[in-house]
């Protein structure tokens, strides 16, 4: 398992629960439920996170919400937060833009190991908003291209107009060792792609069974299992299978409860474990 | 250090007084014709020293039910600052699971991952606890979990005796506390004696006991997470959550802000929530991870006695009786328990 990251203020343990405040730098509608926003935290400083790592993010009055963080480590100066409007914070932010402060806690969790998806080929599978951790992990591949084998992302939408990232898309399949691979649930106008879910993806990739395959997946919670198995029959091993747990982290540094599995908090031990860690839960997937 | 020494009932009173004077005093004070509860108190008249037990526990003195994390202003340029409670106090009257409890909880928003929670430490910093010795009722099972002679957390405890009270110094806090009674003296052995045959009737009239050392506890358990035990007792349950409400071991809480009067400020605050409650394991978008009954009747077994006994060493449950005794569908966490063990035995003789 990778080591936890754990940033809390160690130096003022009073401000535990105490947010940094943060400017939005940049705000735009990626789908009619998605909105990207670019944050800057004061004086510039790094987020300091691993991809699959989350904030939490606060607007007095509203509360706060765990949010996967979507841009790469090796930016600076910000960071990309990918928010879906499902409640009231979310909503709220939605209505947020340029100049508006927000209040950031974390990085919190464990994030992915990137260090054991260097020299691998890796898989990566998106079902709706798990693109937005993943989008982390595919930029920390590209930028730093020779650390890695391929890349094969498989992207799983309900419908064409949930696609996040589109234009990104198309410049990762740029690279000759991508192979980006998008499907919508059901046939759509205008939609010449494949249609089915994301599992139907699978027949579209050889894997090479000389090469190292290290998977990263994340999605709804109806996800997890379709794609394990299909994983599972590539005959990629448990411990080379990453997937991270989606819960209702509402503290973010293991007190409240709300995101136990079992004995497990997501906020401390995850929300990445691997498919052979999982194996011991009855309640994670 | 520990030292003892005999309080009498009136030098109590006044310990109580003076204490009382000096800093805040929460005690068990009568509520109705059979409740008790913990109260903050500006007079020590309302002590009761004669109670089972109390409807909550004494953690909410260190954990209330709803405290303040944060103040907050908003618009253009928010701010918080963090509220610390860290005003002393004095803990009087808490039984020997309670006091186990506070244990569990000190580590729990203490040291456990390593993150420790300001708001609940600043409280418990200010404390001065004093713990009695009680008498069981049907409900109390402390035997069974280990919890009955706890003195760890304490700065003194007392033992009632013919005399009054022995005293057992535990501290300096606990010193300088007895200081303040005037009338304290130094325990015969005869009074010793007493103490002892007190603690040992008190174990003697413990009738409610789980049927196995809590040790082999979550090899038993893990092995029957599909019990029918559990789809059983999801049967009666109505998912109130009233036994974590009561439990003095239990800590999740929820987070909510509150506008204030003028808008331009707020409140972050925390209360008790409930892992029984049925949206507790709701994500956005509405999955529900524990969403049968059922699985959250077990959570609560599975918490106390696999999860974190396995994490801490010790049961998270002291054997208060106060979830059993509060049940409004009358479900005694240690008959769940000893069900699931008799059919252990049952397929261990098969």
């Amino acid at each position: 398992m990778t080591t936890v990251q754990r940033r809390f203020p160690d130096e003022n343990p009073e401000a535990l629960f105490v947010p940094e405040m943060a400017a939005i730098k940049h705000a735009e509608n990626l789908t009619a439920q998605d909105r990207l926003f670019e944050i800057e935290l004061r004086d510039g400083k790094d987020l300091g996170h691993k991809p699959g790592q989350f904030v939490e993010v606060s607007i007095y009055g509203f509360g706060e919400a765990p949010i996967s963080v979507s841009s790469s480590p090796a930016r600076r100066g910000s960071f990309e937060l990918c928010v879906r409007k499902l409640g009231g914070l979310t909503g709220k932010l939605h209505t947020l833009t340029k100049g508006d402060p927000v209040g950031i806690r974390g990085p919190y969790g464990n994030g992915f190991p990137m260090e054991d998806f260097e020299g691998a080929d890796c898989l990566i599978v998106a079902g709706g908003i798990g693109m937005a951790p993943l989008r982390s992990v595919v930029h920390t591949i590209l930028a730093d291209r020779e650390r890695y084998g391929r890349l094969m992302l498989l992207y799983g939408n309900r419908t064409p107009d949930d696609i996040l990232f589109a234009d990104e898309l198309k410049a990762w399949a740029e690279d000759e060792r991508s192979q980006i691979l998008v499907t919508i649930d059901q046939p759509a106008e205008g939609w010449d792609g494949h249609v089915g879910v994301v599992t139907t993806l699978f027949e579209k990739i050889t894997l090479d069974p000389s090469r190292r395959v290290v998977a990263a997946v994340v999605g709804p919670p109806v996800m997890y299992r379709f794609v394990y198995a299909e994983l599972t029959s590539l005959r990629i091993p448990d411990n080379q299978i990453y997937l991270s747990l989606e819960r209702r982290m509402k503290c973010g540094v293991g007190k409240c409860g709300h995101c136990q599995v079992e004995g497990k908090y997501i906020c401390i031990d995850g929300p990445v474990f691997t498919a052979e860690e999982l194996r011991q839960f009855h309640e994670s997937i | 250090m520990r030292r003892t020494a005999v309080l009498t009932g009136s030098g109590l009173r006044e310990l109580l007084a003076r204490a009382c004077r000096k800093s805040r005093l929460i005690a068990p004070v009568r509520r109705g014709k059979t409740s008790f509860d913990f109260e903050w108190l500006d007079e020590p008249d309302e002590v009761q020293v004669d109670y089972v037990r109390t409807v909550l526990p004494p953690k909410k003195a260190f954990l209330p039910p709803r405290e303040t994390l944060l103040k907050f202003e908003r618009g253009p340029h928010p701010a918080a600052k963090p509220l610390l409670d860290d005003e002393p106090f004095l803990l009087f009257g808490i039984h020997p699971c309670d006091l186990k409890a506070v244990n569990q909880l000190d580590w729990a928003m203490g040291q456990r991952h390593g993150i420790p929670d300001p708001h609940y430490l600043a409280r418990r910093k200010g404390a001065t606890i004093v713990g009695l010795e009680c008498m069981p009722d049907e409900y109390c099972f402390c035997t069974s979990v280990g919890s009955c002679d706890t003195r760890e957390g304490a700065d003194s405890f007392l033992t009632p005796i013919e005399s009054g009270y022995l005293v057992e110094v535990l501290t300096e806090k606990g010193e300088r506390l007895l200081k303040e009674s005037g009338d304290a003296r130094e325990a015969t052995p005869k009074e010793e004696a007493a103490a002892r045959a007190y603690v040992d009737e008190k174990k003697h009239r413990i009738t409610s006991e789980i049927d196995a050392d809590v040790g082999e506890l979550p090899g038993l358990l893990e092995p029957r997470y599909d019990t029918e035990v559990f789809e059983q007792t999801a049967e009666r349950c109505y998912s109130c959550g009233t036994c974590t409400n009561v439990c003095p071991t239990c800590f999740c809480f929820d987070v909510n802000d509150e506008v204030g009067l003028p808008p331009a400020t707020g409140r972050r605050e925390r209360e008790y929530d409930s892992c029984q409650l049925l949206d507790f394991a709701v994500v956005a978008g509405g999955h529900n991870f524990r969403g049968e009954r059922v699985d959250r009747v077990r959570h609560r077994w599975f918490r106390k006695f696999v999860y974190l006994l396995r994490e801490r060493g010790v049961p998270f449950c002291v054997g208060c009786g106060r979830c059993s005794k509060s049940c409004t569908a009358g479900i005694s966490l240690v008959d769940v328990l000893n069900s699931v063990l008799a059919q252990a035995k049952e397929e261990a003789v098969r």
